[in-house]
């Protein structure tokens, strides 16, 4: 008899992870080590802190190596771990101007304070496959490079300030000092509608790249109606302060490396006094593209409309979090015989009554027995097609 | 572990009353469990208790749980509303259990008897999952045995056995609003749910009976809870959903990845929608019996399988879904549902008959043997 199609204990399960185990470890490489995790593949890494929403390079190097690459197991890994953790304290805000980038570039302005800063990028490279890197000796590109000592690395201006202060872009909401409160935390506080701009900003910037980047060029595709100009993208590392618990000064505890979008978009905010809207995004780590997306959702859910999906709060928080639609897209693997019996009787009820009715007497004068039938079957078949937008199924259980 | 860890819901129910009145209470940063020792390494030892190494007892921290707890107590206080809490990332994929599993570990203590149940079956292997989650961190013995059971979590059954006054069921539920189905936004919904208005709903049922002669929803009817909310019972099956109505057990609905928990408290009033010439009808087995233990009064799921003599050819056949109650019905086939109490003749199970038989219901049932 075999009619739970999964009848298990705990053997079973661990019989199953061994097999998943035995994946990473079949081959007859060494095993990877966290450094090079961590050093080589720093993209995966900061995805993956970005969308656990915590700042653990070895951590996030260990979750990407336990979940062989699958960056939102990954993230899944650390975000359970952090909820076990206790809160010790809450960091100092911190002003992103304060920012040392290493990269940073402008779109909207040719010349900048401070300049562009081209940085590390493969923006420009040709994407063509590098067969030396398969099985030569690491080298280091910037080896024979000759600098010159640059003295103390200076904060940038900010772009969207200098635009600020000519009036020309929209503030954020700055309310009054006795209206000022501490921003929501969506990890502790639950999230209902409508939201504020904190809780959006918060649950984007935790969002799944893929699912950020796919809503972002959803409005750019035609989806909405916000087409920003970027005003600047950096990447590049902050201070994270804490006050100390003795002396109550203030300490830099470590830093981040974050990646910044500011831009502005070209929908007026206010008719007696036009100014351009705008969009923000940040992410932990090197992931351009997450933070790009980010300041498109973000100015998108801005305009608050329920026409376009990147512009519904509530469509973009449903579906933008990595964690939950990985969780429920899988779990249409485990068994549904229940629910799947209660549609069953449903469509045959309904298929039955159908057929019932289509069902000649049988003392119908004229017409014989083949004809009948043949009507039957004709009757049901379009029953059949009739039925496709029923039944209800189980209803996303 | 400590005394303060075991704190079960009547404990935090003062401990509600006696923070309500200090203001903006829940805007203070979270600053976690205070641990009272004389040394850093007395306290670093008093985070080392029983149950997983490194984990608090039942896994949650004990702020997280009194969170749930409270959300639990509003959701009793107010049958069939959906109150929300900030579910947090459990070491289970959202959408398989996580709402039920913190609702299961903030009210479980170790010396409470705990039972898993996945689709009907103790035996699944999320079932498996989550009983040693709860085994593993709370100290929790488990059993497969309902009337043995403190506490019962269970995906989309209510068991065969009669459920006490002194038994919790937690039901995971994936989708929190029966409106759902006819508005996505949970911003609408809510303010419908405000306004008791329910006409959309009225409506839909009215659409489904105009084009398919009936009500075609199969698993999580919607229903009235005390004449006030509509309520989504979990997508349990209609067979099922009568059992919630003046029940003697407490039902706690609980959805991790929607952050929603609501109840049905004991002795409630559960009514499903439906029209006065369509009535609500539970799933029907005519003439079906299970094939391993032979009752008619359960609800059942079908198989194929090929049996002996069969040439390899399969066959349909239906069997008993609540496992556990099925081994008892075989070795006693003539056992109650409600064996295990003092009174006799408790109403649980189908609470409507089934519809009357018509032609129909004969050529299917003709049709099923011979396919």
């Amino acid at each position: 008899m075999g009619y739970v199609a999964a009848v298990a204990g705990e053997e079973l399960i661990q019989r199953a992870e061994a097999l998943f185990e035995k994946q990473r470890v079949a081959g007859d490489s060494d095993d990877l080590t966290l450094e090079q995790l961590d050093d080589q593949l720093g993209r995966l890494t900061s995805q993956v802190m970005s969308e656990a929403g915590l700042y653990a390079p070895r951590l996030a190097a260990l979750a990407v190596k336990q979940a062989q690459g699958d960056t939102v197991e990954a993230a899944f890994l650390l975000r359970a771990y952090r909820s076990t953790l206790e809160r010790f304290d809450e960091t100092r805000p911190t002003l992103t101007s304060e920012m040392l980038a290493c990269r940073r570039v402008s779109p909207s302005f040719k010349d900048v304070p401070g300049g562009q800063i081209l940085g590390p990028t493969k923006d420009y490279t040709q994407r063509l496959l590098d067969f030396t890197l398969a099985d030569s000796e690491t080298v280091d590109p910037t080896a024979g490079w000759e600098l010159e000592e640059a003295g103390e690395p200076e904060p940038l201006t900010n772009v969207m300030e200098l635009l600020r202060e000519e009036g020309l872009v929209a503030a954020p909401e700055n309310p009054a000092a006795d209206e000022r409160r501490e921003p929501v935390d969506t990890t502790r506080e639950p999230l209902t509608h409508p939201v504020s701009r904190d809780a959006v900003l918060q649950e984007l910037a935790r969002g799944e790249t893929g699912a950020v980047t796919a809503l972002g060029y959803s409005a750019l595709r035609g989806y909405g109606q916000v087409h920003p100009t970027l005003a600047e993208v950096r990447v590049g590392k902050l201070p994270v302060r804490i006050e100390h618990p003795y002396t109550g000064e203030e300490v830099t505890m470590t830093h981040t490396e974050v990646t910044e979008s500011e831009a502005v978009v070209p929908l007026y905010a206010k008719r007696d006094d036009p100014q351009f809207a705008f969009g923000y995004g940040l992410t932990f780590g090197r992931n351009e593209r997450k933070a790009i997306g980010m300041t498109v959702l973000d100015a998108s859910i801005q305009v608050n409309s329920t026409e376009e999906p990147a512009e519904n709060a509530e469509f973009v928080l449903d579906t933008v979090d990595g964690m939950d639609s990985f969780g429920f897209i899988e779990h249409l693997k485990l068994p549904h015989y229940v629910t799947f019996q209660s549609i069953l009787d449903r469509i045959r009820s309904i298929r039955e009554r159908k057929e019932a009715a289509a069902e000649p007497t049988t003392d119908q004068p004229g017409g014989g027995d083949e004809t009948d039938a043949d009507k039957v079957e004709t009757d049901r078949g379009r029953s059949i097609e009739a039925s496709q937008g029923a039944p209800e199924g189980s209803n996303g259980d | 572990m400590t005394e303060h860890e075991q704190t079960g819901l009547a404990d935090d129910a003062s401990a509600e009353t006696a923070t309500e009145g200090g203001t903006n209470d829940n805007r203070q940063p979270d600053r976690g469990t205070p641990i009272r020792a004389e040394t850093v390494d007395a306290a670093l030892d008093a985070l080392h208790g029983e149950g997983m190494a490194g984990y608090s007892y039942a896994y949650l921290d004990e702020h997280t749980k009194r969170e749930v707890r409270r959300a639990t107590l509003k959701a009793i206080a107010i049958p069939g509303h959906q109150v929300p809490y900030a579910s947090r990332p459990m070491p289970l994929a959202r959408g398989w259990g996580t709402g039920g599993i913190q609702v299961s570990l903030s009210v479980l203590g170790p010396d409470d008897t705990f039972k898993v149940i996945d689709q009907g079956t103790d035996g699944s292997v999320n079932a498996a999952n989550i009983r040693r989650l709860a085994e593993e961190t709370a100290n929790v013995s488990t059993t497969t045995d309902t009337t043995e059971a403190d506490v019962i979590q269970t995906r989309h059954r209510i068991p065969e056995e009669v459920l006490c006054d002194d038994q919790l069921l937690v039901l995971q539920v994936p989708v929190t609003d029966p409106l759902r189905k006819v508005d996505p936004s949970d911003a609408a919904n809510r303010k419908r749910h405000a306004h008791r208005n329910y006409g959309k709903m009225w409506v839909h049922l009215y659409e489904n009976v105009v084009e398919w002669g009936e009500i075609n929803i199969g698993a999580s009817y919607p229903t009235m809870v005390a004449g006030r909310y509509l309520m989504s019972p979990s997508p349990i099956p209609r067979w099922d959903t009568p059992k919630l109505d003046d029940a003697d057990h407490l039902s706690i609905f609980a959805a991790g990845r929607e952050a929603r928990i609501y109840a049905v408290p004991p002795n409630t009033r559960v009514k499903p929608l439906a029209f006065e010439d369509r009535q609500f009808t539970v799933e029907r087995f005519p003439d079906r019996a299970c094939h391993l233990c032979g009752s008619e009064d359960t609800f059942l799921v079908e198989l194929s399988e090929t049996r002996d003599g069969s040439d390899g050819r399969f066959e349909t056949c239906y069997v008993c879904n609540d496992t556990s109650f099925c081994e008892k019905r075989h070795s006693d086939p003539d056992r109650p549902k409600d064996h295990h109490l003092d009174r006799e003749g408790v109403d649980w199970g189908p609470g409507t008959p089934d519809v009357p038989r018509t032609t129909a219901d004969d050529a299917a049932s003709e049709r099923g043997e011979s396919g």
